[in-house]
């Protein structure tokens, strides 16, 4: 699976601890990393996802529904799930700040055995760790 | 000395310009399975 994962785009580091069923991802300084990619390489790797975080930094924005997503590129941004913590970044959306968050992509529902690639991963945010 | 003032905000630009670039920092998965 380390392999596997290495070999993805934008992937600098891959440490895997066996004894947590952990597995960390380092993305390269400059490079685009895809988390549905992952995901998906993960489980083409034999292993079963339970739950994927991201920290993360970029610009609150509103979709065009009028929902708060975190924006790492004009092509990349994360749709959040609502909560007390994304509220409060409710404010910032438009702004020019950059935000740095920790939250969760993805939780292994009992219902289903993989994540669908089709599905885009929504962001709730688990901790705000700067505003700047 | 306009010169060496751009010469200056440029020097900084570049080492600022990685800081505030927006990124995915770091990804950690919890799994299933793993031998």
């Amino acid at each position: 699976m380390k392999q596997h994962l290495g070999r993805q785009s934008g992937v600098q580091t891959v440490e895997v601890s066996l004894i947590d069923g952990k597995v960390d991802v380092t993305p390269k300084e400059d490079g685009r990393i895809d988390p549905v990619q992952l995901l998906k390489a993960t489980y083409d790797s034999g292993v079963s996802v339970a739950e994927m975080d991201m920290t993360a930094r970029g610009k609150i924005v509103k979709d065009a529904s009028g929902n708060l997503a975190l924006q790492i590129e004009p092509n990349q941004s994360f749709a959040m799930t609502p909560n007390n913590l994304s509220s409060g970044l409710e404010s910032l959306a438009g702004s020019a700040t950059m935000v740095t968050v920790r939250g969760q992509l993805y939780k292994k529902s009992r219902e289903k055995k993989k994540p669908e690639a089709s599905v885009p991963l929504k962001l709730l945010i688990l901790e705000v760790q700067k505003k700047e | 000395m306009n010169a060496k003032k751009l010469a200056l905000l440029l020097v900084f630009g570049c080492v600022l310009a990685p800081v505030s670039q927006a990124q995915i920092k770091h990804i950690e998965m919890r799994v299933e399975g793993m031998t």
